[in-house]
């Protein structure tokens, strides 16, 4: 293990809770990162990135909280988890970016990219109202929340023709289960 | 081989011709499966985004099922799901988030975190063997060159998923070989297409699909083989806004791989939902069919 031998040293003497809160939460150490940029280099994104993988975990290790909470590529980060594999010191980044996107969520941050996170609200919705996500009326609300009211709709028409869209909506029988964890989960408790 | 099955919310809608397909094959090759009772959807890119524990509560209710089901494995044809449930059994494991999924929950999980995870593709190499599915073939896929496109969450995170290789992956190649096709030597079999980004950022999947579709081209494929209803969905469905951001036509049919399963074990094209793809692989058929 890398563990053994490597003694990085800190970028910041700001005494950061943040990087501690990110091994609790995270399960990961930002302190191993070597930084050599193998997770730049895989990232399927880093050409759309705002800031990229090395550089995120360095603002980790900054305390740069705000920054990270208000950065676009949290909102574009296609959780590939080529950076994960890459790292040879495993540092989880994927988990990093959904912890400080739902950190930001929370907080009422405003995202960088509304459209993505309507699409995440909406799903998330629809599995709460029913347990599972009903595509074809999923993609109707967005259209309309996201005031793109001819988005696709030739697709949706050559979609429709090939079957593959339905109007039926499926549903837990025990929905009652499902819904209680959305009342319970531990951020719902907090705010 | 008795083993509970996950379909997830794709394969019940516009994935129908994945889930059809695989009910089919699995009973050919002696693969018992059994719908998880009364699932819920495992959240997808949604969930892991803004709720972490929700994420794992909702898949820990449908592995808490397989256990009352008194199976001891799932199996599931969506790429996404399998990561899910498969990260929910790897985070069920550590105690502190068992007691905190339970307590959200209110389900027991004991059992839940035991149940193994495999993704179909998985089962069908690890547990059938491609000697079996050797004997079984009727029908070889004589003179298709294809591409096998794994993407991201069949293989990666490796500690979590610990199937075949993240960057080189070779298992599907292997399946469509022991059909009979010959696969291409490409370098996107293990590149993203943009995942859960289809309708919120559609920009994504034009840039990240496209590159995928560029490079199946440039190896000569005839057609790209999924193992993941959001993959196909991608490829498939955003493949005329790629053709017409890149000024090139590519018509590269994106196929499940146990469509072509189904076909080199005999079934119909018909059978196999073919004639549901979007970009219609009837030259390809035309090429194995004489």
């Amino acid at each position: 293990m890398a563990v053994e031998f490597y003694r990085p040293m800190r970028l910041n003497n700001l005494n950061s809770s943040l990087q501690q809160e990110i091994r609790e939460a995270c399960d990961t150490d930002v302190e191993m990162c070597l930084e050599c940029g193998k997770c730049t280099g895989g990232c399927s994104n880093a050409h759309i990135f705002d800031y990229t993988p090395r550089k995120i975990v360095q603002l980790v290790k900054m305390g740069a909280e705000e920054t990270l909470m208000n950065m676009d590529a949290l909102w574009t980060c296609v959780a590939c988890h080529l950076c994960v594999d890459r790292c040879p010191s495993q540092i989880n980044i994927p988990r990093i970016m959904d912890y400080m996107r739902e950190k930001a969520y929370h907080q009422g941050v405003k995202a960088r990219r509304p459209n993505v996170e309507l699409f995440h609200e909406l799903m998330l919705d629809s599995i709460k109202q029913t347990g599972k996500v009903a595509e074809t009326q999923l993609i109707i609300k967005f259209n309309l929340g996201s005031k793109q009211y001819l988005k696709d709709a030739d697709l949706g028409r050559r979609m429709f023709f090939k079957g593959k869209l339905s109007p039926f909506s499926p549903n837990v029988k025990d929905i009652n289960q499902v819904r209680l964890m959305f009342i319970r989960t531990p951020v719902h408790k907090e705010g | 081989m008795d083993i509970a099955y996950y379909p997830g919310c794709s394969l019940h809608s516009m994935a129908h011709e994945y889930d059809q397909s695989t009910r089919l094959v699995c009973k050919r090759i002696g693969i018992q499966l059994h719908e998880i009772t009364d699932w819920n959807c495992c959240g997808a890119t949604a969930a892991h985004s803004l709720d972490h524990h929700l994420s794992i509560g909702l898949s820990g209710r449908n592995l808490a099922q397989v256990d009352d089901m008194k199976l001891n494995q799932v199996t599931t044809p969506c790429a996404g799901c399998f990561s899910r449930l498969k990260t929910a059994s790897g985070e069920l494991k550590k105690a502190p988030m068992q007691g905190e999924i339970e307590e959200m929950t209110g389900i027991f999980l004991a059992g839940a975190k035991d149940v193994e995870v495999t993704h179909l593709l998985q089962l069908i190499i690890e547990q059938i063997g491609l000697e079996q599915i050797q004997k079984q073939v009727v029908k070889p896929l004589q003179g298709m060159k294809l591409a096998a496109y794994y993407g991201c969450l069949i293989t990666r995170p490796k500690a979590v998923v610990q199937f075949d290789d993240p960057e080189q992956p070779v298992s599907l190649d292997r399946l469509l070989q022991t059909l009979g096709a010959e696969t291409v030597n490409w370098s996107h079999k293990a590149e993203c297409c943009g995942g859960g980004f289809a309708a919120s950022a559609t920009e994504i999947v034009v840039d990240l699909g496209g590159q995928v579709l560029e490079a199946a081209r440039q190896a000569g494929a005839q057609a790209i083989v999924v193992a993941c209803p959001m993959c196909q969905a991608n490829l498939d469905t955003r493949q005329r806004a790629i053709e017409v951001d890149r000024g090139i036509t590519y018509n590269l049919p994106i196929i499940y791989f146990t469509q072509l399963l189904g076909l080199g074990l005999g079934f119909t094209a018909k059978e196999m939902g073919l004639n549901r793809l979007l970009t219609s692989p009837s030259n390809l058929l035309a090429v194995s069919m004489v």
